[in-house]
């Protein structure tokens, strides 16, 4: 079936909508890789065999990751009329019992995380229904109860690997609204006023950077999607396309009408091998619903999206780097101008942008960008994803408005430091970003002001250091990881990187001078104002920053 | 613009003085035309600019602001204002002449770049690699893995690793018969740390894992004088195609030819 007029979506709708809520038991069990790290394809697995000798009424599905990582594997059990409950740590064992109660219409009290009444999907919303007096409602859960859920509505509710529960929820609406009912220009336009940046962490306004690629000279073009996520700590746009697929093949579609493309690609990384093979489940169902391929929604216009896989060097996250990876040539920046608008992937003006950036697209069009524009702070308007990861309780992924202050998501999101122990800092921004000393946490997390404190919003992680962190450690730690990743061009990143290392190495081991210091200091400016690339040019930020507010544990270090 | 063909002069300021240049120029050029110093290692007129030995940094002014960018980057415009010896530019040239020295402790052309403009120590660890086929002179220009791909079309040689580790030479550090041997990357390359010799009868790229060319030999005196695939290609290229008679001969074997034959003397 193709769908072809506002009456296909809307039965293409229902049908999902069936599937979410089947009118008999249903059970999600969470499979991301995150679910699946600590045994969640097992008990999916397990759960499978039994439905399928005992109980054939119940409805089994995959969903993906709700964020709540430190919970997995998280199963959600809906059943007809009643909250859908949320049960976390579940083990292979508990597989009967969840089955047979769910069958009675009952959860097993013990296991169960909290209830939800109903969900806003921002396109689309649910009403599961009430009961389960017993268990805590979502809102009563302080991790989530801080979070704003926008790019996140629909992960680990709904099956990532049926595009049928995306549209029931509401998907593909805004791309139909766009393609049928709005001019290219207005698409833009929207995504202008909406005040969308990009997500991948330099913060440039989404709706300029496609005016630009729309405007550049030249009949074919491309679109390209950043999915080579590769900070430590972050996982973000993994889980988005793990969880979702179909937001971000939705968000490339309306970019692709409005800028007048036909060609999109998705770079992601060959380490993310679960994101891949649901992404490619995904092209195949929108393929076969018309929703990409030729003569999309019977509008004639043509958009497909092709996969290219890197081989996981986080160079290649650098958009000219990123261009001739695609190419097939080794991953090294060149310099810029001319920019990916002008001249990008194979000689062709394209628009790049991150996974996220791409995401918050369907939204903007289904909502309007007034309402896109009043969540979040002036200038730095919607929501951000970040991994809340490293020495912090709640390890997971959360998604708030832009301006939420550090101490919200660490603190009220997080609860604190994992087993009691004091938070002293949080890295943002990963490799490129620094670390951020717990005095300085009633920081809003916008980009302007990460930029002021001497890091960067970066794609999302945010890994939080406690007591037991040595600072200058997590600045080795950080400039072994940029010097290894570097790519070898210019030598303040090839040479600089290295002799910062061995300078860090010389002073962990009790061996440094004072000397010592003001060179890794002099060296990390130079390696900060000359590199070619983004990567050399933030790699020193780590031990700038932990220099500038844990100066005295190098003194700790030096030689007496 | 170019206005009937011919470039447009443009106005630009360097370190506070006038000055008028072509429109479209590359700044480094430019600078080199008017005297003014700036040091470089990666800039060849017969490439693109590249950006890579972060060298020829200087300061460019935009409202008010300053910007460190390679000067072979920068295009020139009316009103460009540039700065080219700032303290912040002295200041991190001579870092970047510390990690050169360290990284290509044995090449002259560095110790005496870095010594014109003050640099005479380094306090970084010095490179130390035994058995060097580049001599530890190598500073990673690419210059020469340029000029082998886009320049002669061969690709014989490319960078291997990445970061710290990187290295040039031929692929699996094997003996590379795609070499012509035309020695263009020794030709191009700053620092003068690619070695190839010729004997009796073949060329040996000693750089590039002992890759050996065989020497075409003189039809007329028998002595070896180019490698034999580079005068293939050559002769690939010509067109119309030469006179068969000095097809192989040397160039000064073919100077006598030439000569003799204009002056009517018989050729023997």
């Amino acid at each position: 079936m193709k769908i072809q007029s506002a009456r296909d979506l809307e039965s293409a709708r229902r049908e999902g909508l069936i599937k979410i809520q089947p009118g008999r038991p249903r059970i999600g069990v969470g499979t991301s890789s995150c679910g699946i790290a600590v045994g969640g394809m097992a008990l999916y697995e397990r759960m499978k065999k039994i439905i399928q000798d005992e109980y054939p009424d119940i409805s089994l599905v995959k969903t993906g990751c709700i964020g709540f990582c430190k919970e997995e594997p998280i199963v959600s059990v809906s059943i007809p009329g009643k909250s859908l409950v949320l049960l976390h740590k579940v083990q292979p064992d508990d597989a009967e019992r969840i089955i047979s109660l769910a069958m009675e219409g009952r959860v097993p009290q013990e296991l169960a995380l909290c209830k939800i009444q109903d969900w806003d999907h921002i396109t689309g919303s649910l009403v599961h229904g009430g009961g389960f007096d017993g268990i805590k409602d979502y809102d009563e859960i302080p991790f989530f109860a801080n979070q704003k859920k926008i790019i996140l509505r629909n992960c680990g509710l709904i099956n990532p690997e049926d595009i049928m529960e995306y549209i029931g929820t509401g998907g593909y609406f805004p791309a139909f609204k766009a393609i049928t009912s709005m001019e290219p220009e207005a698409v833009i336009e929207e995504v202008k006023r909406s005040g969308l940046r990009g997500r991948g962490g330099a913060g440039f306004p989404a709706g300029i950077k496609w005016e630009i690629t729309k405007k550049a000279s030249g009949e074919e073009k491309y679109i390209v999607c950043n999915a080579d996520e590769g900070d430590p700590g972050a996982y973000m746009n993994r889980n988005e396309m793990e969880s979702d697929p179909h937001m971000l093949l939705e968000g490339m579609l309306i970019g692709a009408y409005a800028m007048g493309v036909h060609e999109g690609l998705i770079y992601i990384r060959a380490e993310y091998p679960l994101a891949i093979e649901r992404l490619m489940v995904a092209l195949d169902q929108a393929r076969s619903l018309g929703l990409l391929g030729k003569n999309i929604l019977n509008s004639g216009f043509d958009f497909d999206i092709q996969i290219a896989t890197g081989a996981g060097a986080f160079v290649c996250g650098e958009s000219t780097a990123l261009a001739a990876s695609i190419e097939g040539k080794t991953g090294r920046p060149r310099i810029r101008p001319p920019r990916l608008t002008e001249k990008g992937v194979f000689g062709r003006p394209t628009d790049l942008n991150n996974v996220e950036t791409w995401c918050n697209v369907p939204v903007i069009i289904a909502k309007g960008a007034s309402w896109f524009s009043s969540v979040g702070a002036k200038g730095n308007t919607g929501t951000k994803v970040f991994s809340l990861v490293g020495k912090v309780d709640n390890v997971g992924m959360v998604e708030v408005p832009l301006g939420t202050s550090l101490n919200t998501i660490i603190f009220d999101i997080g609860n604190g430091g994992a087993q009691g122990r004091r938070v002293k800092a949080v890295q943002t921004g990963g490799p490129s970003g620094g670390c951020i000393p717990v005095r300085l946490f009633d920081t809003p997390v916008d980009y302007e002001s990460l930029n002021k404190v001497g890091t960067m919003m970066g794609s999302g992680g945010l890994v939080v250091m406690d007591e037991d962190t040595n600072m200058a450690d997590i600045a080795r730690y950080f400039i072994s990881f940029a010097s290894g990743e570097s790519c070898g061009k210019c030598v303040p990143c090839r040479e600089g990187l290295k002799h910062m290392l061995l300078i860090l190495n010389r002073l962990i081991a009790g061996k440094g001078t004072v000397k010592d210091l003001n060179l890794l200091k002099e060296l990390s400016e130079t390696v900060q104002k000359t590199s070619l690339c983004g990567l050399g040019q933030t790699a020193p930020n780590p031990v700038l920053t932990t220099m500038q507010y844990f100066k005295e544990e190098y003194d700790e270090l030096l030689e007496a | 613009m170019p206005v009937n063909g011919r470039k447009r002069m443009v106005t630009i300021t360097i370190n506070k003085n006038q000055y008028l240049a072509e429109e479209g120029e590359i700044f480094l050029l430019t600078a080199m035309r008017l005297k003014i110093d700036i040091p470089h290692l990666c800039y060849e007129k017969a490439l693109d600019p590249y950006g890579s030995c972060r060298l020829c940094m200087v300061e460019v002014v935009t409202c008010g602001k300053t910007e460190m960018t390679p000067a072979c980057t920068i295009k020139v415009h009316n009103g460009l204002e540039i700065l080219t010896d700032t303290p912040e530019v002295i200041k991190h040239r001579n870092i970047l002449f510390e990690l050169y020295l360290a990284e290509a402790p044995k090449s002259e052309v560095i110790k005496e770049m870095a010594a014109k403009y003050g640099v005479t120590k380094t306090r970084f660890l010095k490179k130390i690699v035994h058995d060097d086929p580049l001599l530890g002179k190598c500073i990673l220009c690419g210059l020469c893995v340029r000029v082998c791909s886009e320049i002669m079309g061969t690709c014989a040689i490319n960078f291997i690793n990445r970061g710290p580790f990187t290295v040039v030479n031929t692929p699996f550090y094997e003996h590379n018969p795609d070499c012509a041997g035309c020695a263009a990357c020794a030709r191009v390359c700053p620092t003068n740390a690619i070695v190839f010799e010729d004997t009796e009868k073949d060329r040996v790229m000693r750089s590039w894992s002992g890759t050996t060319v065989p020497m075409m030999t003189c039809s007329s005196c028998n002595k070896p004088f180019a490698p034999e695939k580079l005068m293939h290609e050559i002769q690939s290229r010509l067109d119309p195609q030469i006179n068969e008679d000095i097809r192989n001969m040397c160039p000064e074997c073919r100077r006598r030819y030439i000569s003799r034959r204009e002056m009517k003397i018989p050729i023997t």
